[in-house]
């Protein structure tokens, strides 16, 4: 069990129901109630809504729901989204998936399914979160893939030694100064360019 | 409504897990019996009982044949979760309520379901609130392959990392298996503060005699030094093992042994009944929904459910364990969380008197996980034992 990820914890949450007046939605906030967790139901739009940051989840219906119906654009919710389902239409499923859906509920509401949505959802968000930083790390160290090769060359150059060797050197300096590999390597080239220009 | 109102008794009084079964069954019958003598309910109460062996498979079907041949409205019932959950649907469907009367891991609150049950946060974390500050934070965790070890030893990892304690390790053992030196020699080596066990039955039984044998030859791992935590172990089992279990910790809404008014009153108004030799919070969770049932029934007027149900919310009740109530938000009860340290006959010193019931949380969703450091707390402010009437 040791590999198990940390359950999310909900003390302390605050949850936004996005859905049509329902008895779906009494259903839903009487489990929110038993739950522990507090919830506040809006219809339709919500992008006047103060304080939107005082959320921890947003349950979106996946019937009635519309894009311009939140303050953020599709699939960029900063919260976990709850899909919850009605009609299984491709068309309304699609939908829910483009917002981001990170959990769904199928209506009727009944007494059960909202506690593991929400853990699912709070899971699924922190996964998401964690990809998206991923790949924007990752996208900049693509990005700088050229800065390196350069700022390894002038230095293979300058002091006459392998590419190793300047590699090893750039990634010591970088170290000593402080700074990423990559900022070390602009200020290299940049250093270089202005002798250029200088010139 | 006739003069004589149908109920349901499901437990396993044969299979696996008899002993807390046989107990629920009997506590339910006394119950009956003393409704019906009292004099005091406009009806008789009529026990319709069905045994499905320790079987899960069977639960559902039992269940759905004693409401369809008689029309109860409650069934008292069920030990395991896994039975549980197999009823919860055709109560659901079928309209009618579980009194449901055992200790459990908590995660849930169906509309028709009255939990008389302790979740963690009226079990586990009072007893890590005791413990922790007298013996220290480090722990070992283990227990059966299922999902009461799990969701147990969950909660304590996180209780402990909200602590600045660790969990030294984690084990299980397959539920009945009982070839468990490989953890005792673990525990040997890891030096924890405490052991908490949610092992079951003969697993647990085998844990806990192999301990005692550690703590003979290595006096640093007896009971005083290094105690074992179980918040299932009853006084029936106590018996079973001697010294073995002598000096260590469990938790539970109700022992034999509280001396208070209200318990000495229902021991005495049971005594000679069948299953008394040893009473187990078992029997008094099931007496006490026996009783709840008829109040409530005779509040409303009716066995329909929703009336029963919001009588059952709105009076208080008085139970061997004490006055509760149904908590109107999660259809569990109030429970005290007594800690009791067991003696070598088989029955428990009970070592905190919790002074009232605590307010069921069973999503954890209120309740503090970390303990504080420092000093032994003084037990008026130990966070979960909080005093509610």
């Amino acid at each position: 069990m040791n590999d198990m990820r940390p359950t999310p914890s909900l003390i302390g949450w605050r949850a936004l129901v996005v859905h049509q007046p329902h008895p779906n939605v009494d259903a839903l906030l009487t489990q929110f109630e038993r739950i522990g967790v507090a919830a506040s139901h809006y219809w339709p739009e919500i992008t006047d809504l103060p304080d939107l940051d005082r959320f921890n989840v947003v349950l979106i219906d996946a019937d009635m729901g519309y894009d311009d119906q939140f303050p953020w654009k599709p699939g960029e919710a900063p919260i976990p989204v709850i899909a919850l389902i009605g009609s299984e239409a491709p068309g309304r499923v699609s939908w829910a998936m483009r917002q981001g859906a990170d959990a769904q509920m199928l209506k009727p509401i009944g007494s059960a399914g909202l506690y593991s949505a929400l853990v699912a959802a709070a899971h699924g968000f922190a996964h998401r979160q964690a990809l998206t930083a991923e790949i924007a790390s990752l996208r900049s160290r693509l990005e700088n893939r050229e800065l390196l090769a350069e700022a390894t060359a002038i230095l293979m150059v300058r002091d006459n030694i392998s590419a190793k060797a300047a590699f090893q050197k750039l990634r010591l300096t970088a170290m000593a100064e402080r700074v990423t590999l990559e900022v070390m390597a602009a200020r290299l080239v940049e250093t270089i360019n202005d002798m250029r220009t200088a010139l | 409504m006739g003069n004589s109102i149908p109920i349901g008794l499901l437990f396993s009084r044969s299979g696996p897990y008899w002993a807390p079964g046989q107990q629920g069954f009997y506590g339910a019958l006394a119950a009956i019996e003393a409704v019906n003598a009292s004099g005091e309910y406009p009806f008789e109460l009529v026990a319709h009982d069905a045994d499905p062996e320790g079987n899960t498979g069977r639960y559902a079907g039992l269940c759905r044949d004693m409401i369809r041949r008689t029309g109860l409205r409650h069934v008292v019932g069920c030990t395991t979760s896994w039975s549980r959950k197999e009823v919860i649907p055709v109560v659901e469907k079928a309209d009618a309520l579980l009194w449901y009367p055992c200790v459990y891991e908590g995660f849930e609150a169906s509309e028709n379901v009255v939990y008389i049950a302790a979740s963690p946060n009226q079990h586990l974390l009072p007893l890590l609130d005791y413990v922790v500050p007298r013996f220290g934070r480090n722990a070992f965790l283990t227990g059966s392959n299922y999902i009461w070890g799990w969701e147990m030893n969950r909660i304590a990892r996180e209780v402990l990392h909200h602590s600045g304690g660790s969990v030294l390790g984690e084990r299980y053992v397959p539920i009945g298996d009982v070839e468990i030196h490989h953890i005792v020699a673990e525990i040997k080596a890891k030096k924890p503060d405490f052991i908490l066990n949610n092992l079951i039955g003969p697993s647990s039984y085998a844990f806990l005699k192999t301990y005692h044998e550690l703590g003979l030859a290595d006096p640093s791992f007896a009971s005083a030094v290094r105690p074992v935590l179980s918040c299932n172990l009853y006084e029936g089992e106590g018996s079973l093992l001697g010294e073995a279990i002598a000096g260590h910790f469990t938790v539970s809404c109700y022992f034999q042994s509280l001396r208070t008014p209200a318990n000495q009153a229902f021991l005495n108004a049971v005594a000679g009944q069948p299953g008394t030799e040893q009473v187990t919070s078992f029997f008094a969770q099931s007496y006490t929904s026996v009783f709840m049932i008829a109040n409530a029934i005779r509040q409303a007027g009716t066995d329909a459910i929703t009336e029963v149900l919001a009588q059952a919310k709105a009076h208080p009740f008085s139970a061997p364990f004490g006055k509760s109530i149904v908590d109107a938000r999660t259809n569990h009860v109030l429970m005290p969380a007594h800690i009791g340290r067991a003696r070598a006959d088989g029955g428990f010193d009970v070592v905190f008197e919790a002074g009232g019931a605590i307010e069921p949380d069973p999503f954890l969703t209120r309740s503090r996980l970390g303990i504080p450091g420092g000093e032994a707390l003084p037990s008026a402010k130990a966070p979960h034992l909080r005093v509610v009437q």
